[in-house]
């Protein structure tokens, strides 16, 4: 039995996540502590987990949410913030 | 929705203890809570009940206990929806996460138990990926149900450190070290008020047997000074024992946590209604950070405040008030023994990070106070950009403070100073905001009130 | 005798001004160039009236055309002239101005708008909807006209305050309140404040809205509500604009053009301002009330509705702050600026609504001249205090 059944698309890749999980606990459990660029400049992560330090926002279907409150949809678009810095 | 006396806002021990309390009164009762389930940072646990984080066999009796309580009622619960501000007009503000919208309320009265905020003193590298908060680390192990992954410090004060230490090992993921930077934690002398509460001895027994047993060692006077990235994405932190000696340790993960605080930052300060505004209370931690079991009370204490004054109904029994009161001289004793100072600021090298959202350092700040003409906080605010980004100053201003009292000798001044209480207290998505707005959930307001 | 606040030396060729706004910081710094011994007291802090509370626009294009619209060409100017001598490098850039029709009904403004900048003199075109494409990407495709302004630009109300603090040579006192002014042998010679008297030669009131406690006509200043409301940062996610649109509804809630609609206790203006840390400032409302400290979803949301409408991909980004300010504006809409013709050493700078930002400088400049008499090189008589004293005794 799996409970692994569900994915969204981190910045174009493939990351499974199960039920309940918010995107930052998919995204960790999928090794990503990086969420590159950020609001500012210091490069989005997971910091507080309840909303409050809002350094783990990252695009979600084109709009700023929230990594550590969003539940992971399947299908859904995540990306980092901002475009790839080079 | 339906309509609505008492709107509650936050889902931990406070809020549920207060929207139980207030339902069984007979008002009517709606409970918002921002996540997808209730519990707060204490109670929450994974969706699947077979991956539960243990937690002590009180504190979860505890909790059953609430929830069961509120089940009784018919206190509704919107998960997923935010509080966003009380605006000018009296409206309570709310944005439903899930449907994108935006919830206008007119209620009688709001109670506010939002919970507290971990305090995390900045360092040198405090602001990179792969550094979180204990507590953070915690959610992160309460919505997953697994431990963590990779080697992991954590340091800090406080005894959420040995909390989640033993969350840790139970989940088969003991941490390296937990480096508590208090000298005094086992000192008998300042240790001995809290005989008083063989509840709280008997809780970190319980830890401290199960970090033992695996091996964890607790590192009195030890403190992480800097932390800086490897080539590999890994995390060398350069660690300053009590004897002041100096060692590295690279990790993958450093969780920092310097005591909870309260958190009223962007809440309306509490008030008796107003013929716009309704009755505001706050109740737990966001009032006052005193831990779960006067949570609970403290939910209780603002229902009865509530229930008083509006159906008029004498104050009832003053147990909860002290029980509050018991619990806030145990943090007293709790805080005797750990170390929740503030270090010397002014030592810290220019370029570490204080407000990490606008990337503002030390050194800016620094220089803006190396003047005779002490500026105040809010044009520190304005000119240093500390206290402007997008967490609204809630990881920033205490430090900024700090700095100015250190600097000048003067009080410290209190965050509101910087960030004020203005609402959306919460950055809101401005499609929730332009969706349809629904404010047909108010509930009328009866002639006579009390006071 | 009551208590004085400065020692007796610091008394010669003196000024004390009342209000560390943009204003008065601003008239510090050109007085205390000019040789003066300038105190500048502030009931609260630098910038904590309006120059805290204001987008920055440093605009010709909002202005009514009259003595508004040329002051403003002369306050843009003069702003390039404080950068180019390096004394607000970096605190002022020079920016387009984007003036939009949405409606059929807005075009003749938009038209006539255009016309009264052309003949005071400023250089604009209008964008034909390939050019507004191009300019403006991110427009809605229901904009009908623009009109591209030339000449504006922007600079931050307390960044400017902060560097003619940092620069001054002057004394700030805050949490100082003048409550008058202070006589001695029948002449002002100082102010009178809660922690006792400042002495000076020549007192510059530029208190804003607390101006009006100087003036001898009642009801000449009166308080004037904006809302704001800021936004995150929008890179990546909303296509950057070079400058401010402006809607010319906001021309006619400004009062620049003439509107449809009686003036209402509260009219809504749109502006929405790329500014440079890439968050966008969305404004304002124009409100008769004098309590800056609240804000109200019902605005809030009017302002968003018509600002998505403009550009819909605003929609995607997060509201971060919503403030107000209060401007203090006059019973004719003209600044107040000069001596106050009961006393031979009082000045007065005030009643800039929504305009003092872009005129700060200059005014602080004129303030300089005409209390060290020397020559005032752009005109101001329309500004004269003395006007509604004739007006209340005609
Ligand atoms: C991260 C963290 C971890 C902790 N871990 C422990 C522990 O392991 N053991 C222990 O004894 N104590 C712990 N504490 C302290 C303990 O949580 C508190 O004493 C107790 O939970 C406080 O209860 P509360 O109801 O006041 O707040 P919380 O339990 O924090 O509950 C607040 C609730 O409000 C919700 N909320 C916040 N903002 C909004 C909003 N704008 N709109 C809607 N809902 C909102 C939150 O999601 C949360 O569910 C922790 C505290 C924190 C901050
Ligand atoms: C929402 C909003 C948007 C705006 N946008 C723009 C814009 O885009 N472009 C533009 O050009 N302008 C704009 N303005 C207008 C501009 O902000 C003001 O015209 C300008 O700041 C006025 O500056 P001031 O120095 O005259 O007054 P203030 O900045 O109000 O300063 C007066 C000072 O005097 C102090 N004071 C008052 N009474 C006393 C007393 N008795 N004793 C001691 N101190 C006292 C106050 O504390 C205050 O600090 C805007 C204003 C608002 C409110
Ligand atoms: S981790 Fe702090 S807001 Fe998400």
């Amino acid at each position: 039995m799996t409970d692994r059944s569900e994915s969204f698309f981190w910045n174009g890749q493939r990351i499974s996540f199960e039920p309940a999980d918010t995107i930052a606990a998919a995204l960790e459990r999928a090794g990503v502590t990086d969420f590159g660029a950020g609001q500012g400049p210091c490069n989005a992560r997971y910091f507080c987990g309840i909303g409050a330090c809002q350094a783990c926002v990252v695009s979600v279907g084109g709009t700023p949410a929230e990594a550590c409150l969003t539940p992971a949809q399947a299908g859904q678009q995540v990306r980092t913030l901002k475009p790839v810095r080079q | 929705m339906r309509s609505m006396d008492v709107l509650v806002i936050g889902g931990g021990p406070a809020g549920v203890a207060a929207a139980a309390e207030m339902a069984r009164s007979g008002l009517k009762v709606t409970l918002c809570e921002q996540g997808g389930a209730l519990g707060g940072a204490i109670h929450r646990q994974p969706g699947n009940p077979a991956r539960a984080v243990p937690v002590p066999r009180a504190q979860s009796a505890r909790w059953h206990k609430l929830s069961a309580l509120l089940a009784k009622t018919d206190a509704e619960v919107l998960t997923f929806h935010a509080f966003i501000g009380l605006d000018a007009t009296g409206a309570v503000l709310v944005e439903d996460r899930r449907q994108g919208r935006l919830l206008v309320l007119r209620v009688r009265a709001l109670v506010l138990a939002v919970g507290g905020l971990e305090r995390v003193v900045p360092r040198p590298g405090w602001h990179l990926p792969g550094v979180v908060t204990v507590g953070g680390l915690q959610v992160m192990m309460k919505v997953t149900g697994r431990g963590p992954a990779g080697s992991v410090l954590l340091a800090g004060s406080g005894p959420l450190l040995l909390a989640v230490a033993a969350q840790m090992t139970a989940l088969g993921a003991p941490p390296l070290a937990i480096l508590e930077r208090s000298r005094q934690v086992l000192s008998p002398l300042r240790a001995a008020p809290l005989l008083l509460w063989p509840r709280y001895l008997a809780e970190a027994a319980g830890y401290m047997r199960r970090l033992m047993q695996a091996g964890v060692p607790w590192r009195l006077g030890s403190s992480v000074q800097t932390i800086r990235p490897t080539d590999d994405g890994r995390l060398e932190t350069v660690i300053v024992d009590g004897a002041g000696a100096v060692s590295r340790i690279v990790v993958d993960k450093v969780a920092l946590h310097d005591g909870l605080r309260s958190n009223s930052d962007g809440l309306p300060p509490a008030a008796h209604a107003t013929d716009r505004n309704p009755h505001v209370v706050l109740a737990g931690d966001c009032r006052e950070a005193l831990g779960g079991v006067a949570a609970i009370a403290d939910g209780r204490n603002a229902a009865q405040q509530v229930i008083a004054r509006l159906t008029g109904a004498p104050p009832m029994s003053s147990a909860s008030r002290r029980i509050v009161d018991t619990e806030r001289r145990a943090q007293q004793a709790l805080a005797n023994i750990f170390d929740f100072g503030i270090p010397d600021l002014l030592k810290l090298p220019d370029e570490t990070i204080l407000c990490r959202c606008e990337g503002r350092t030390v050194g800016a700040l620094r220089q803006m106070l190396a003047t005779d003409d002490q500026p105040s906080p809010r044009e520190i605010k304005l000119n240093g950009r500390i206290g402007m980004g997008s967490c609204q100053g809630r990881f920033c201003v205490e430090w900024a403070g700090a700095m100015l009292a250190q600097q000048t000798c003067s009080a410290q001044p209190a965050g509101a100073e910087f960030i004020g209480n203005r609402w959306p207290s919460r950055p809101v998505a401005i499609r929730s905001l332009l969706g349809p707005a629904v404010a047909d959930a108010i509930s009328s307001i009866p002639p006579n009130e009390s006071d | 005798m009551p208590h004085e606040i400065s020692p007796v030396s610091d008394r010669a060729n003196s000024v004390v001004i009342v209000g560390a706004g943009i204003v008065g910081m601003s008239a510090a710094y050109f007085l205390s160039q000019a040789g003066w011994r300038v105190t500048v007291l502030d009931q609260g802090a630098p910038a904590s009236g309006a120059t805290g509370a204001a987008d920055g626009a440093v605009s010709v294009a909002s202005k009514k055309a009259g003595p508004l619209m040329t002051l403003a060409v002369a306050g843009a100017q003069f702003y390039q002239d404080l950068c180019d001598a390096g004394v607000l490098d970096g605190e002022f850039v020079r920016r387009l101005t984007y003036v939009v029709a949405t409606e059929p009904n807005e075009l003749p403004v938009l038209d006539r708008h255009a016309t009264q900048l052309r003949e005071a003199g400023v250089t604009l075109r209008a964008l034909s909807k390939a050019e507004r494409d191009q300019a403006l990407g991110s427009l809605a495709p229901t904009t009908r006209a623009a009109i591209e302004v030339q000449g504006d630009g922007h600079a931050i109300g307390y960044k400017v305050v902060e560097r003619f603090r940092r620069i001054g040579g002057f004394a700030v006192k805050r949490n100082v309140a003048v409550q008058g002014l202070w006589r001695q042998a029948g002449k002002v010679a100082g102010v009178e404040t809660e922690q006792g008297i400042e002495r000076a030669d020549a007192v510059l009131v530029a208190a804003g809205r607390g101006s009006a406690a100087f003036l001898d006509v009642a009801d000449v200043i009166r308080p004037r509500k904006g809302q704001l409301i800021i936004t995150e940062r929008g890179e990546g996610i909303v296509p950057r604009f070079p400058g401010p649109l402006m809607s010319c509804r906001y021309l006619i809630s400004k009062g620049s053009q003439p509107g449809g609609d009686a003036p209402a206790g509260r009219s809504f203006g749109l502006v929405i301002d790329p500014l440079q840390t890439g968050q966008f400032l969305i404004g304002g409302t124009r409100e008769d009330s004098a309590d800056g400290s609240q804000t109200d979803i019902e605005a809030v949301r009017r302002l968003l509705q018509e600002a998505v409408e403009l550009v819909p991909a605003l929609a995607r980004l997060r509201v971060l702050r919503v403030f107000a300010g209060i401007r203090a504006a006059t019973r004719d809409g003209l600044p107040i600026v000069g001596r106050l013709s009961a006393h031979e050493n009082v000045w007065i700078a005030t009643g800039f609504e929504g305009d003092g930002i872009c005129l700060g400088p200059l005014m602080g400049r004129v303030s300089q001249q005409l209390i060290s008499g020397a020559h005032v090189n752009v005109d101001i008589s329309a500004l004269n205090p003395a006007r509604f004293r004739a007006e209340a005794a005609a």
